[in-house]
């Protein structure tokens, strides 16, 4: 039966109240009496021994209500993988902007005096502040990682061609526009209960409680909504609502923090900076033999997520191309910047650069078109459909994205045009490139892919959702209410998903790794599932009864004997259809019964409204240590074509179209999913060209700010800017046949960067000039383009000083 | 002094607040989310960067634009709105109801995470509102380059302003009762003293040249666009003020056939609409200065003041001879603009004068004058360089192509803003000719000392000055007979930003 429940036009269930501004986050909350402002003090030194930290004078201030530090927690270590990370910097300071001291105040400008009057002398030491530097102090986090099949040495030595690289990413910042927000309000008996604007609220919870030396259970970890997130609030959240419910827990205070955005981006982590050396071996037809690539990622000061980042890098290093014979190698650099962290992608998109700049560079040296190098390495069936952890490719539809972009970008007839464009040199040089993107879905850690749902069916019929999943913007929460409504046969306006919580869902997993409908909407449906049993056994017995020796008309008397249902089933009968608001026998529709009807049975009968629905994703057998296994449960798959123009006298980028055409399965709201698409392209996008970390000498954060750190604005996106959905039925994997979509379109942005590659080379060729290769960065900022456009004219100005000064 | 206030006084959704006390130092946001518990106004970068905070502002009549405008809320003291009504996203309709614009905003799926919602729709409402139905998508964009959003890559808020049902929308006015209110306090000085500070709001010229006198360590103020941004990150904490907001003819600014006029409360955006066919390019230029949100609040004396040597204005205003109008006590004096400045951020004036006024020569068709502008981001973003060519050609016969009059001037290259003199000198009376070009290039890379900042290294600068003489050199050579309109003609769809070829 139709539902209206995948409307593909339905608007997020909050757009209503986002647009009045009536949408609550973290510091719209009210302001209690004896509510504390907290601040915090931090480290001007990359890498430093505190000598001592003097809070007299701070504490002196009129309106502080504490300072504390390192000693004033119970303990004072945490990380997800790595528990190494101290809260509040003990004898060490290993970041620019590590936390030393919390504050808690009544006042803001009692804060900002204390923070001004808090003492702390440090004693500098060494910093590593790059890669390179890591690699020779051999400075590493977690081992050494690495995917292999065949025989790389050997096939890259039998080649017919060769070619080798390095490749330099940077960092980003998540630039969530809630920066970080906690709030933390002490309950009776010890108890406090945490409003953080966090996308893992059970960590967030223990942390809170390790940190404090509580149990978990006087514990409350409660997230209504995230302005933002991105992967910057799933580990990176927990400290600030552990230095929140410090001050409450000190002060029996609720306590206040909300970052400022400079704050925020000097502390937080980043993207992982990373830099690859590569090898890739193939034939005359640009056909991959072998891939050889070392990836070194800057991990920053502490562990945090980057092994996992690190590990998705390698599994992502064949994108949608079939490679017979891989080594790829991965290891985690420890340098003294901020601990970088979990962005959209996860590291995935290290590996997509990397291949996907392969397969430019392969078309470059035998001077075919990039597009024809890529279908022909492209994962088609049987063996060339296996992935080199073993994972075969399955609902494989790589071969059918690419066939039809290429049709409905135009893109052979635009390449013409192009050629065309490119020879006057008079004229901005233009470029274009068609890329893809197969994304594996799945947390890589195989117990991270569990949740649970609880559902409670109020007496009017309307229902109640609550699962692990943070609502950021995503839509997941729309997206929830749609197969609950579906499920049970409900409108769409009947059910509410209400905030995360981790009374009523614990032990869930951060909403990350694109997962959150699919764990969480199985999670619910489970549940949906276990009610639906129970009342579909209920609606049988109610049929073999007159109504009205129904319950609803003698409960009260106790006249009737009262059904029984068992759990689990409706009995041999099955399941009931639940429709249009009714319940009825399959194929006897005559027979339907309003679910209200059937609800108000249940309660009187005593058969319970309310279920817990638990899931878990199968199958799955990655093993990290041989780097082979199911890694993923399917695969999000997309590509997308872009057609750029480089100002040739100041390298300034436009993006003139962009045509992307992903494979989503089958949405459950499709106008979400192109909204994830062209956010997620406009993100990478800014990544890949003008968002540039400065960090000075002294390994501090100088743009910190969006005065300085330039994410996309409105002129910046696609001139011209179409998305499609490719029609997939047949994904089985998943609940509903849908695909994740939240991580995989970022790297659709790859088109826009090896489009300006496009362009360069165009531009040398038409001015003759010898095709090396081009190993462009990211982000191939305007400044970069420039000096490959004009290199000569960078030439006489290189010893130009490196002074400094802030030019606003 | 005559009669005095000791409130200002500002109408938030059409209710009056008197603000004295400490409150006038506070930030329109923080009054508005800690205050009033109007919390849909968001805090994301308290520097007028991002337009979460964008709230709508009307002035009386004499005293700025009688429309409703957007404004940042993170960055203007509420002392400085004395005189002025503010809607905020709760004002655009009655609780459960919802306006147009925030209609289309819901169903075009303008709203990811919701953040930068609110001041989307304050952006798109003021959009609509001075829009004609005619609106397009290039239009919007120009609108909207105040607001940024991480979530949804933009389109679909493109989209919702251009779906807004215009007949349904309501035009936003200042009730006939708000406005009586209004008029009548501004024309009463202002005087707030508290132990945070003073804050002085003269009605006429001779009492600001008075309190300017008597406190010298007033800091005058129009927008305190940069001001706000350093109190708010605790780089400042001035704690005298003297605005002069109150003052109606410094509002003026005057078009004539030689020279444009302007006094020290002139926005920029009431500058572009003055100058839009007196000055094209300037008009054309001042799109990617700032945002709306800065424009309607930031003045060009404010720009002239400031003496950062990127202001985006100080290229255009050196090779327009600009000067300004100094006020002392009774006396007056004017400073050419090249001499206003002793150094990086310093100014050659007395600690109790006032800029009232700035003139500069209205430069002509055949001067060919161009304004680039290079930064890291097109829209709403600090120069790395910028710069103003306005070459001048002698106008008989076979000499067409000799030039009469060269101005060069660069931003972003050293302490000041400069003029190239020398390049200037040398290029008279030559005819442009590639060896020509190639020796101004060598006397302008002396006359500049970049540096490298995270905008961009010192060669990146150099690189860039070079390259933004030859765009200018290009440009010209490509319009055989020097006509801007023709050069124009060839630059395509693209109206907003900088020209392609």
């Amino acid at each position: 039966m139709a539902s209206d429940a995948f409307d593909p036009n339905r608007m997020h269930e909050s757009a209503l109240a986002h647009v009045s501004g009536r949408a609550e986050y973290i510091d719209d909350r009210p302001f209690l009496k004896n509510e504390l402002f907290v601040g915090l003090v931090t480290s001007p030194h990359a890498h430093a021994r505190i000598g001592g930290i003097n809070t007299a004078a701070a504490l002196k201030v009129p309106g502080v209500v504490c300072v504390l530090t390192a000693r004033d927690l119970h303990q004072n270590h945490w990380g997800s993988i790595f528990s190494e990370q101290p809260f509040i910097a003990d004898a060490e300071v290993r970041y620019a902007g590590e936390v030393v001291a919390v504050i808690g105040a009544r006042t803001k400008s009692a804060l900002s005096a204390a923070q001004k009057a808090l003492r702390v002398s440090y004693v500098p030491l060494p910093a590593i502040l790059s890669i390179d530097a890591a690699i020779a102090a051999q400075s590493f986090i977690g081992p050494g990682r690495s995917i292999q099949r065949g025989q790389s040495q050997g096939a890259l030595q039998a080649a017919p061609h060769r070619l080798t690289g390095q490749l330099i990413i940077r960092g980003a910042e998540h630039f969530y526009l809630e920066n970080q927000a906690a709030i933390a309000y002490p309950r009776e008996d010890g108890q406090l209960e945490v409003h953080a604007s966090t996308q893992h609220p059970t960590e967030t919870q223990h942390l809170v409680a390790e940190a404090l030396g509580l149990k978990q259970s006087d514990v409350v970890c409660i997230c209504k909504r995230l302005g933002g997130g991105f992967g910057g609030k799933e580990t990176q959240a927990a400290p600030f609502a552990v230095y929140a419910a410090a001050v409450a827990r000190a002060s029996g205070c609720p306590a206040r923090l909300v970052l400022s955005k400079d704050e925020d981006m000097i502390i937080t982590g980043k993207r992982n900076p990373f830099q690859i050396r590569y090898q890739a071996g193939f034939d005359k037809d640009g056909r991959m033999l072998a891939l050889e690539a070392e990836l070194f990622s800057d991990g920053g000061a502490y562990a945090d997520l980057s092994t996992a980042i690190m590990e998705r890098a390698l599994l992502h290093c064949d994108n949608a191309y079939f490679i017979p014979h891989v080594t790829v190698k991965g290891q985690v650099c420890r340098t003294h910047f901020h601990p970088h962290t979990a962005f959209r992608g996860f590291g995935g998109p290290k590996g997509v650069a990397l291949i996907e700049s392969i397969m430019e560079e392969i078309a470059a040296a035998l001077d075919l078109d990039a597009l024809d190098v890529r279908r022909i390495n492209c994962y088609s069936a049987g063996e060339r459909a296996i992935t080199p952890y073993g994972q075969t490719v399955d609902n494989n539809m790589l071969p059918r994205l690419f066939e039809q972009l290429e049709a409905s970008a135009d893109y052979r007839q635009r390449r013409h045009a192009l050629a065309l464009w490119n020879q006057d040199l008079n004229r901005h040089p233009r470029g274009m490139a068609l890329t893809a993107i197969k994304f594996g879905i799945s947390f890589t850690t195989r117990f991270l892919n569990q949740g649970n749902a609880l559902l409670n069916i109020q007496r009017d019929g309307s229902v109640q959702v609550s699962t692990g999943a943070v609502e950021m913007g995503q839509g997941v929460h729309t997206r929830i209410a749609a197969l609950v409504a579906d499920s049970l046969g409900l409108p769409f306006e009947s059910i509410r998903v209400m905030s995360t919580s981790t009374e009523k869902n614990a032990n869930t997993s951060p909403t990350a790794a694109s997962t959150g409908t699919d764990i969480n909407g199985a999670a619910a449906i489970a549940a949906c599932d276990r009610i639906k049993a129970r009342l579909s056994s209920l609606f049988y017995q109610l049929l073999r009864r007159p109504p009205e020796h129904w319950a609803q008309k003698t409960a009260g008397l106790g006249t009737q004997p009262e059904i029984e249902v068992e759990e689990g089933g409706g009995g041999d009968k099955g399941l009931c259809i639940f429709s249009g608001g009714l319940v009825y026998p399959p194929d006897r529709r005559d027979q339907a019964l309003p679910f209200t009807t059937l609800v108000a049975e249940a309660y009187f009968n005593r058969i319970s409204l309310c279920d817990y629905g638990f899931t878990k994703f199968r199958h799955l057998g990655f093993n990290k240590l041989t780097g082979q296994g199911r890694a993923f449960l399917y695969y999000t798959q997309g590509v997308a074509c872009s057609e750029v123009e480089i100002d040739r006298f100041t390298g300034a980028v436009k993006v003139l179209r962009t045509d992307i055409l992903m494979d989503v399965g089958r949405p459950i709201n499709a106008a979400l999913d192109k909204g994830q698409i062209a956010g997620a392209f406009v993100q990478g996008l800014g990544w890949v060209t003008s968002e540039a970390l400065y960090y000075d000498d002294g390994g501090r954060l100088r743009s910190h700010a969006p005065s300085t750190y330039k994410i996309p604005s409105v002129h910046d996106m696609p001139r011209q800017f179409t998305i499609e959905l490719l029609e997939n039925p047949d994904n089985l994997a998943n609940i509903r046949g849908t695909k994740a979509v939240g991580e995989p379109p970022l790297m659709l942005s790859f088109s826009v960067w090896n489009a300006l590659r496009d362009a360069i080379r165009s531009r040398r060729r038409a001015e003759g000039r010898r095709q090396e290769a081009c190993d462009l960065p990211i982000p191939a900022t305007a400044e970069v383009l420039l000096r490959l456009l004009k290199p000569e004219l960078f030439a006489s100005w290189e010893t130009a000083s490196h002074q400094e000064r802030d030019t606003r | 002094m005559g009669q005095l206030r000791k409130a200002a006084t500002v109408v938030i959704n059409d209710v009056r607040h008197e603000i004295a006390g400490d409150e006038a130092f506070m930030m329109l946001a923080d009054y508005l989310r800690y205050s009033c518990g109007l919390v849909g106004t968001k805090i994301v970068c308290a520097e007028g960067d991002c337009g979460a905070c964008t709230v709508l502002r009307a002035s009386v009549k004499g005293l700025g634009s009688e429309d409703y405008e957007v404004i940042n809320s993170c960055i203007v003291m509420m002392a400085q709105l004395d005189g002025c009504s503010i809607i905020t996203v709760e004002g655009l309709a009655p609780r459960g109801q919802f306006s147009p614009v925030q209609e289309a905003v819901a169903r075009c799926h303008g709203s990811q995470c919701g953040y930068c919602t609110p001041g989307f729709v304050m952006a798109i409402t003021a959009c609509v509102q001075r829009s004609g139905p005619g609106l397009d998508a290039q239009s919007v964009k120009n609108y909207l380059t105040g607001n940024l959003c991480r979530c949804t890559g933009y389109a679909p808020l493109v989209e919702a302003a251009l779906q807004v049902n215009r007949e349904k929308q309501e035009i936003l006015k200042t009730s006939l009762e708000t406005r009586r209110v209004l008029k009548a306090v501004s024309k009463v000085s202002l005087v707030i003293d508290t132990e945070k500070g003073r804050f002085f709001a003269p009605a006429t010229l001779a009492e600001a040249a008075a309190i300017k006198r008597r406190y010298p360590e007033a800091r005058l103020i129009s927008a305190a666009t940069d001001l706000g941004v350093e109190m708010n990150k605790g780089k400042a904490v001035p704690n005298c003020f003297l605005s002069l907001h109150l003052i109606p003819e410094l509002y003026r600014v005057r078009v004539t056939q030689g020279q444009v006029s302007c006094g020290a409360r002139v926005t920029l955006a009431q500058l572009r609409r003055a100058c839009e066919t007196a000055l094209p390019e300037w008009a054309r230029n001042l799109n990617i200065f700032a945002s709306p949100q800065i424009k309607n609040m930031a003045t060009l004396v404010g720009n002239i003041a400031n003496g950062s040597p990127i202001g985006d204005s100080l290229p255009f205003l050196l090779v327009s001879e600009a000067s300004v109008i100094v006020l002392r006590g009774r006396s007056t004096r004017e400073i050419e603009l090249s001499a206003l400045y002793r150094g990086y951020r310093q100014l050659s004036l007395k600690p109790d004068e006032i800029i009232t006024t700035v003139k500069f020569k209205r430069l002509e068709a055949r001067d060919h004058l161009r304004l680039y502008k290079v930064s890291q981001r097109r829209d709403l973003d600090i120069a790395t360089v910028n710069a103003a060519f306005a070459f001048r050609f002698k106008a008989t016969g076979a000499s067409a192509r000799v030039i009469a009059e060269a101005r060069i001037a660069y931003g972003g290259v050293g302490p000041l803003a400069i003029r190239c003199q020398a390049a200037e000198a040398y290029l008279r009376g030559q005819s442009l000719s590639s060896e020509v070009c190639a020796k101004a290039q060598e006397l302008i890379q002396c006359a500049i000392a970049p540096l490298s900042d995270l905008r961009g290294s010192a060669a990146y600068r150099r690189v860039l000055v070079a390259q933004l003489f030859e765009r200018y050199c290009s440009e010209l050579d490509g319009s055989s007979e020097f006509q801007p309109g023709a050069i124009r003609a060839a630059s395509g769809e693209d109206s907003h930003g900088e020209r392609c070829l």
